[in-house]
């Protein structure tokens, strides 16, 4: 494996609460690492799971994927039905082998600052410590594009 | 079968039917589908164990709706498809006369209504060799799994036979062909074949109605059918919901429940 | 190919102390379609602002990527720049470099690169824009208000002084709700009716509010602007117009011993009845369940006897259905009844009343006239205990909130009793005291040190019944959890305030959110206090959460300025950020295949049919289009919709998968 690698992190945000999360973590200056790119979106609601298929196919090698908590929801009940998409998305990835490790599902409200920087982190370790997404890299080497 | 044939060849005598869809002898032990559009080709109707197709995959299609009403042969896999479809508001009741077979018995159905009453009385369950595969998936490793399906996949061709056979992908412009953007890549290498059998997967969720034709029509023997069975029996089993049970759209991916139960959200 | 400008600013230190501005801008000068990027101090500031506004003109921008702060902050100051220099204000993206990049990784080269691609992500995005326009809907004037209770007249008195049409729609016959129900009111003591029923009637008379009584608000469609309610007249069996509210049917009603529900099963009333007697309208209403002619078609005594022949026993139920701009729900509340209590007796004991019953007690219009009798035998109680929190913050009842306002009235009660039965004891069993408000605290230490009325800290745990007494077990936890034993001669329970029968039915109807407890939900708890999630409908008063007389009356005029600022314009404006169903050329319309598994995705009902006609008038297709007067912009549709039928502009699918791929 090489020493260097640092993993790409795709993160699929909605705009009120984990979006503004992160703006509290830049606004309290608590420092995180730098892999992630986050991607703003009205909702949770609106994350499609091809987008999450996309970010692996441009070869992020782990994907965040949060919102609203519960009963929080800008939309009222947006983040119900990603619940319930991701509940069925994870199992049929599951089916298909796909390393769901590398798929992080969370909450994190406009008042968690500290805790979208923990996500992060969390996330960055864990996909570093995994290494590069070698099996889908594998495959999009097979593609002709 | 008399029955079933003799009841057919009334309606259309009585010029209540425009055709009966059935199946009829194809080559070797091969059944095909087969509008009989006279009384006199009833006759060439046959019902046996190797009547295996789902016929619901044709009622939607534009040619047979311009038939006029038409008359199927429905066994219950197609009679669940035909519920289901009813409920996405792709069949209207009183369109079809659905001949229900179940073994021996045969009941005449033309609402969802009464088709959600007919089926309600019926256990629905995957038939021993889907569960044994199915079972035998789960017991791989994640690893295993990928391997397992990187091989099966490889032999896809994207001739979309799973889609074009499967009476719940009606869409007029699949996903598959939206080019703006271009979702998932046109050629059937690594990438585009997993984000195919994915999408196709995720669009059959809480829809599909178990009845293997996926599975049935690949040319390359890939078990895509176990894709979508096992989606299928995630759904009953986390929210117990079931397509092709209920005349009111119950469609798990645009319902929730404020306390639907998962362990992996952080 | 887009000419696409991009701004970086250094916000002073805050993005150029971690980010090296300069070499982010020139980095962005490679990426395809950016003719113009340069950065600025402050880009915010008015400089800065015109800078990017001379760069728009003087390279033909089409498209626009402030790279500064969060667009939580700025996207609105941005847009409204661009617009100003001509392009379309959607055009403008902003890349957040300050609070996703500079403020929190260290400084660095890795940091400045992500800065970069956190623009380059933009710039893919603006690419994909397209211009929009903010969403014109043309606002009806005329509000309605559900519920005629203070808060529901008050809402209407302030939206009809404000020069606009109120309809108020109240189930009951009459206006007025609990208020008019209460004897005195805290903390001043003054008649609660005295200050109430001038109100009433000015509600009645004002020639901008139209009076909608013993009616209920059946479906409502339509969004903010553009309601069609449809309200169910019930039938009063009488013509309004005739009746002169003489009264002289109500006399002769033979039928005289129905439990009356405005004094709280304490009085009797008659099969034809007004509620009370300051009742507005005057008008009375035949009681259906009651009324001997309807049980066993012969009396019509009302009818031979009205002056006017106003009574109309085939009147029915009446729908009307009526054009609204905004709602405002001012439902109220009730009380949990005494049943609700097994360790006190299920409400079997005559003498163990509720807060509500108590206030017709002391009333002076009530049915002692305000002499303290007790229910059972009419006798002087020489003993009351009053217990507070019944109900109220106990999870095994099912309320685990404060109902607020039991502490301030049972002092109420208790000084209402003193005032009356001067030799009388009075004990109260609380939990705390929770007297925050105006003058509030002070009326309690009134009850408590001149009234001398003894507050015992404590639960009571049974109530039995004893030589024609009630023997009231309770603790006082002050003393160490010593058990006190009162007998009594009546017991006031302070019952919790719960959430109106079929208010969930009633939000379902109006599509607004509500709790678990079935009190309506505020789109925010602090700084959108009296609106819904769903626009243009609006809360008032204890139908929200339990609320005394001030905090509703001042909730109500909040939500009337909110109706009254919604119908200062002719047109509504919002912004484009919404769902649109794609439609083409014949012969396929539509990707759209009207599967409608997108309605129940919808959290604001927003998808509705639409049928596509032949020239013959024959229906070809029913697909789904969006109300964009409905739609809040959340997406769940578009990623439902298996055919991309659907889009979200502002965040359209091309959009996001530009974005991706240049990750």
């Amino acid at each position: 494996m090489d020493e260097k690698f640092e993993p790409k992190i795709t993160a699929f945000v909605c705009n009120w609460c984990t979006y503004a999360g992160a703006d509290l973590t830049g606004t309290s200056r608590i420092k995180y690492q730098s892999n992630v790119r986050v991607l703003r979106v009205p909702c949770t609601g609106r994350i499609d799971y091809m987008m999450v298929l996309k970010a692996l196919h441009k070869g992020a090698d782990g994907v965040i994927v949060s919102g609203c908590h519960p009963n929080d929801c800008h939309y009222t009940s947006g983040n119900y039905h990603a619940r319930r998409r991701w509940m069925v998305f994870k199992k049929m990835m599951e089916v298909m082998g796909v390393d769901m490790r590398r798929i992080t599902f969370s909450w994190v409200s406009a008042a968690e600052g500290a805790r979208w920087a923990q996500l992060v982190n969390e996330v960055t370790d864990q996909v570093r410590a995994l290494g590069p997404y070698a099996e889908f890299r594998q495959i999009i080497g097979a593609g002709i594009e | 079968m008399e029955a079933v044939n003799q009841r057919a060849k009334e309606l259309l005598e009585k010029g209540e039917i425009k055709a009966v869809l059935g199946y009829a002898k194809g080559t070797g032990h091969v059944r095909r589908p087969h509008f009989a559009r006279k009384a006199g080709q009833v006759d060439q109707l046959v019902l046996d164990a190797a009547c295996l197709q789902n016929l619901a995959v044709y009622v939607t299609k534009h040619e047979v709706k311009k038939l006029g009403k038409v008359a199927v042969i429905a066994l219950p896999a197609t009679q669940r498809a035909i519920l289901q479809l009813m409920a996405e508001r792709q069949l209207r009741d009183g369109e079809l006369v659905i001949l229900a077979v179940d073994g021996e018995a045969v009941k005449e159905l033309d609402s969802a209504a009464a088709l959600e009453e007919h089926l309600a009385l019926k256990a629905q369950g995957l038939d021993a060799k889907d569960k044994a595969l199915l079972a035998e998936l789960d017991a791989m490793s994640r690893e295993q799994r990928w391997v397992y399906w990187q091989n099966e996949l490889s032999r896809c061709m994207k001739c979309y036979a799973c889609r074009n056979s499967c009476p719940m992908c009606y869409c007029g412009t699949c996903t598959m062909d939206c080019n703006r953007p271009q979702w998932v890549p046109v050629a059937s290498h690594g990438i585009g074949n997993l984000e195919y059998h994915a999408v196709r997967t995720m669009h059959l969720a809480g829809r599909c109605v178990e009845c293997g034709e996926c599975g049935r029509a690949c040319p390359v023997g890939i078990p895509v059918h176990l894709l979508t069975f096992a989606a299928e029996e995630s759904i009953h089993e986390q929210f117990g919901q079931r397509a092709g049970a209920k005349a009111k759209l119950d469609y798990a991916l645009s319902t929730f429940k404020t306390d639907d139960k998962e362990s992996f959200i952080r | 190919m887009s000419r696409i400008g991009v701004f970086t600013c250094h916000c002073g230190e805050n993005i150029g102390a971690t980010v090296d501005c300069v070499k982010v801008a020139e980095m962005c000068k490679d990426i395809p379609g950016v003719v113009h990027s340069v950065e600025y101090k402050y880009m915010c500031s008015d400089p800065g602002q015109r800078q990017m506004q001379e760069a728009i003109k003087e390279h033909q921008l089409d498209g626009v990527v402030v790279a500064a702060c969060s667009p939580r902050m700025h996207e609105p100051t941005f847009r409204r720049a661009a617009g100003d220099a001509g392009i379309n204000p959607y055009m403008c993206e902003m890349a957040n470099l300050r609070e996703h990049c500079s403020w929190v990784h260290e400084k660095g080269d890795a940091t400045t690169q992500k800065a970069a691609d956190l623009i380059r992500v933009l710039v893919e995005k603006v690419k994909h824009n397209e211009p929009l326009h903010p969403i014109k809907v043309p606002v009806t004037r005329t509000a309605m208000v559900i519920g005629g209770g203070v808060g529901g007249i008050q809402v209407a008195l302030d939206i009809a002084n404000g020069g606009h049409k109120v309809v108020l729609v109240e189930k009951s016959p009459s206006i007025g709700g609990h208020m008019s129900q209460l004897s005195e009111t805290f903390p001043t003591l003054d008649c609660s009716q005295c200050i109430l029923t001038p109100r009433m009637v000015e509600a009645a008379q004002h020639p901008n509010i139209t009076l909608m009584t013993y009616s209920e608000v059946e479906k409502v469609d339509g969004f903010i602007g553009n309601f069609k309610v449809t309200v169910r007249k019930k039938a009063r069996k009488l013509d309004e117009k005739l009746c002169t509210g003489c009264g002289l049917c109500i006399q002769k009603c033979p039928n005289k011993k129905i439990s009356d529900e405005f004094n709280e099963g304490l009085g009797t009333r008659t099969a034809i009845y007004v509620p009370f007697p300051q009742a507005v309208p005057n008008k009375p209403v035949i009681d259906l369940q009651n009324c001997t002619y309807y049980k066993t078609g012969k009396c019509k005594v009302c009818e031979k006897m009205c002056p006017t022949n106003a009574i109309r026993f085939d009147q029915e139920d009446e729908l009307v259905t009526l054009d609204i701009g905004a709602i405002v729900l001012a439902t109220g509340f009730k009380l949990m009844k005494t049943d609700a209590f097994p360790e006190y007796g299920y409400g079997k004991h005559k003498d163990i009343i509720d807060g509500m019953q108590f206030e017709r007690l002391a009333s002076a219009s009530g049915p002692t006239s305000g002499v303290m009798k007790r229910p059972s035998d009419g006798k002087e109680p020489e003993t009351v205990v009053f217990i507070a929190c019944s109900g109220s913050r106990d999870r095994a009842k099912g309320v685990p909130y404060c109902s607020k306002i039991c502490c301030m009235y049972t002092a109420k009660h208790a000084m209402l009793y003193k005032h009356k039965v001067h030799s009388g004891k009075a004990y109260v069993f609380y939990m705390d005291i929770r007297a925050a408000g105006k003058d509030y605290d002070e009326f309690v230490r009134r009850a408590i040190e001149e009234d001398e009325v003894k507050y015992i800290r404590g639960r009571v745990s049974k109530i039995y019944e004893e030589d024609g007494k009630l023997i009231v077990m309770g603790a006082d936890t002050l003393m160490g959890g010593e058990p006190v034993v009162i007998k009594a001669d009546m017991v006031v329970l302070a019952t919790a305030v719960q959430s109106n029968d079929r208010s969930e039915e009633l939000a379902q109807t109006l599509h607004v959110s509500y709790d678990s407890y079935g009190f309506f939900a505020e789109a925010h708890p602090k700084l959108r206090p009296v609106e819904t999630n769903t626009a243009g409908i609006f809360l008032a008063g204890a139908c929200q959460a339990p609320r005394d007389i001030p905090e509703t009356v001042a909730q109500a005029s909040g939500a009337a300025a909110k109706v009254v600022g919604l119908f200062s314009n002719d047109e509504l404006t919002r912004e484009p950020i919404v769902a649109v169903v794609n439609r083409q050329a014949a012969p396929v319309y539509s990707t759209c295949v009207g599967c409608f598994l997108c309605q129940g995705a919808c959290p604001y009902q927003a998808i509705e049919q639409e049928e596509i006609k032949a020239r013959s008038g024959e229906v070809i297709m029913t697909l789904a289009r969006i109300n964009p007067g409905l739609c809040q912009g959340c997406g769940t549709c578009v990623a439902t919709c298996r055919t991309k039928a659907i889009d979200l502009q502002g965040f359209s699918n091309e959009q996001i998968y530009a974005e991706l791929m240049t990750l």
